[in-house]
């Protein structure tokens, strides 16, 4: 059982970076999450780690050992892959043992091993089959099956949820949780659902355009956002940015006043509020003025849009609220939760 | 009110729609009849005159079946000559040929799809693409030049080595495809589960390629088999000579020896028809392979 740790590590396609000075250091034992969007880098960054591909500049440590320069085969990780890349040419019992067959595992052992690991992903009934016998779950469920029979010390997952349906994703996001849980390994897991990330992850990593932009836990991220762009990927629905400025602790902007911020003057200043953040109010102590756009009953509650200028500004309500659209409404918004943003730099500045 | 005038109207354009589908149908039919025929016949045609003797094949109008069956244009050709020899030895130069050509290809192929070459693996693709556009004859006196040098003519090793050269840029472009189409994801998942890329390549993407390899072997053998240039020039006698100069050689000077010349067409027909036959399964798979995704 091991940690992983990236030191300054770059990876470069002749002059364009898609990785940018990444430094990590994951624990024993941890679920780390690789979070952002489409083509910031983090997919690339664990097939470094995996040693599909190679990095340009750095170094990168799995427990003690520098493995920038072996390969796959000899880093003892596993990785389950997007498309869960089962063999389509064997049946699920073969799909299992090809770790173990590679290894030259006697046969008898081989078999043992193979029911154990499916027992364990729930799969026994299923050894006979071919994977395009089986659903998008049962593949996902060998894939996983095939990456622990080996006892790796380290586990990389690439986006395993995505390719399933929203119900059975739930599903086995709880699964994922207990198995690594029961096996105690270490888990790098690259994901752009920001859900998946909050649920699974001990701590996030936040990246964006190949470079870090915050490593925090969970809680800490989302009540603590390092910058801009950590502040409105995490939470959904998103957080809600109003463009002013602040003067004497107090934010001025477009059909929008709030006071009581402890925040340096600033001309240029982007503030964050979450949704939850938001109550609706009386027009005399309302902060946040607008006509509302639309309400829309998620169940437990209810999403409100406010039209702010030209702004959505969104406020979680009552599911019983009702308003007519067009009306005006205001809201008020409580100033310890407000988070303050450099319009410029999208560094956090309060 | 229903108004029966565009009711009829609709019920007539459906009628219409109907029948359309079925003549399309029907047309498609004729269209392959008609594309069966022209490929058929030859090879039938050559079958039932093999069996006639040298009045019933010029008979007008033309005979079908032949009324007096005879083998003497079978034994003219397998007996009285050396058509046995002939064809083991295109057999031999083909299969050869086929296996070199596929050994090196399939490998060359991938290494296409799959290693970062830089600038340098476009113009080698196009180069390796570029010795087909000439035509062979262009090249038959510097490899006859070549292969005299050597020591090898009159030898079926110079039509192995010479079949080869030709079948070798065909097998990397057409693996190169097939390979291209097979998911990355499944050799690297091989790799991460211990195996060497080597290894990934034979367990995992080999086996899956399986329609192009058959779809590219069948296609070498083919050329190898049909090919007649070079056979005439880098071959002379009997130990080397190919099927395709036997039947050639009965066009002489005074006559051609038609009944020979359909005996020895179809019995030579005959190795390939049977092969393509156990192989097409994979065949057609090969020739739609854009289909499938691992």
């Amino acid at each position: 059982m091991v940690g992983v740790t990236l030191r300054h590590v770059y990876k470069k396609f002749g002059e364009l970076a898609v990785v940018k000075d990444v430094n990590l250091e994951v624990a024993d034992q941890e679920f780390l999450v690789l979070l952002g969007p489409s083509g910031c880098g983090k997919t690339t960054t664990m097939r470094m780690i995996a040693g599909l591909d190679s990095a340009t500049e750095g170094d990168i440590y799995i427990g003690e050992r520098r493995v920038n320069d072996l390969l796959p085969r000899d880093r003892d990780v596993a990785m389950v892959f997007q498309s869960y890349a089962l063999y389509p040419h064997m049946t699920v019992f073969k799909n299992l043992e090809y770790p173990l067959k590679i290894r030259k595992v006697p046969a008898e052992e081989r078999r043992k091993q193979v029911i154990d690991a499916a027992r364990r992903v729930n799969i026994e009934e299923l050894l006979d089959r071919l994977p395009k016998q089986l659903s998008g779950g049962q593949r996902q469920r060998v894939a996983l099956g095939r990456s622990l029979i080996r006892r790796p010390n380290l586990f990389l997952m690439d986006e395993p949820l995505s390719n399933l349906d929203a119900k059975l994703r739930v599903q086995m996001r709880g699964e994922l949780k207990h198995l690594q849980h029961e096996l105690k390994t270490t888990t790098i897991y690259v994901t752009h659902d920001q859900i998946e990330a909050m649920t699974l992850a001990t701590r996030v990593v936040v990246m964006n355009k190949g470079e870090m932009q915050q490593l925090a836990t969970p809680k800490e991220i989302y009540n603590n956002p390092a910058n801009l762009f950590v502040a409105g990927f995490i939470g959904s629905p998103s957080m809600n940015f109003l463009q002013g400025s602040v003067a004497n602790g107090v934010f001025e902007g477009k059909g929008a006043r709030i006071a009581g911020l402890h925040a340096p003057d600033a001309a240029a200043v982007t503030l964050g509020v979450r949704p939850e953040d938001l109550t609706v109010c009386g027009a005399t102590d309302g902060q946040v003025g607008g006509e509302v756009f639309s309400v829309e009953l998620t169940g437990d509650s209810s999403l409100l849009s406010v039209r702010v200028d030209s702004v959505l500004v969104m406020a979680r309500v009552d599911k019983d609220f009702t308003a007519e659209i067009g009306a005006k409404v205001w809201l008020k918004a409580n100033p310890t939760r407000c988070f303050l943003f450099d319009t410029r730099t999208e560094a956090r500045i309060a | 009110m229903v108004d029966t005038v565009s009711l009829q109207a609709d019920l007539s354009a459906a009628r219409l729609r109907h029948f359309w589908t079925k003549a399309k149908g029907w047309i498609a039919l004729a269209v392959i009849a008609v594309a069966l025929v022209q490929a058929i016949f030859p090879i039938v045609w050559l079958a039932l005159n093999s069996l006639k003797n040298r009045l019933e094949m010029f008979a007008v109008p033309p005979l079908w079946f032949s009324m007096a069956v005879t083998s003497e244009n079978y034994v003219a050709t397998f007996i009285d000559r050396p058509f046995v020899t002939y064809m083991l030895n295109s057999l031999i130069v083909a299969v050869f040929s086929t296996f070199f050509s596929m050994l090196i290809g399939v490998p060359a192929g991938y290494a296409l799809t799959r290693f970062d070459l830089g600038k340098a693996k476009r113009h080698i693709a196009f180069w390796i693409l570029s010795t087909r556009m000439m035509p062979p004859i262009v090249t038959v006196i510097p490899i006859y030049l070549l292969f005299s040098s050597m020591g090898l003519l009159d030898t079926k090793a110079s039509l192995v080595i010479a079949y080869t050269t030709f079948n070798l840029p065909f097998v990397v472009w057409m693996m190169k495809s097939y390979l291209a189409d097979i998911p990355r994801d499944l050799e690297e998942s091989a790799m991460v589960d211990g195996d060497t890329h080597f290894g990934a390549f034979w367990r995992v993407v080999l086996p899956l390629a399986k329609p192009g390899l058959a779809a590219t072997a069948i296609f070498c053998l083919i050329q190898s088999w049909n090919e007649l240039l070079f056979a005439l020039i880098l071959t002379e006698t009997t130990g080397a000579n190919t099927l395709p100069i036997g039947i050639a050689g009965r066009v002489t000077q005074y006559k051609t020896e038609w009944g020979e010349i359909c005996a020895a067409g179809f019995a030579g027909s005959l190795p390939i028809i049977i092969f393509a036959f156990i192989v097409q399964k994979h065949l057609v798979r090969g020739l739609s392979f854009g289909a499938v995704k691992g």
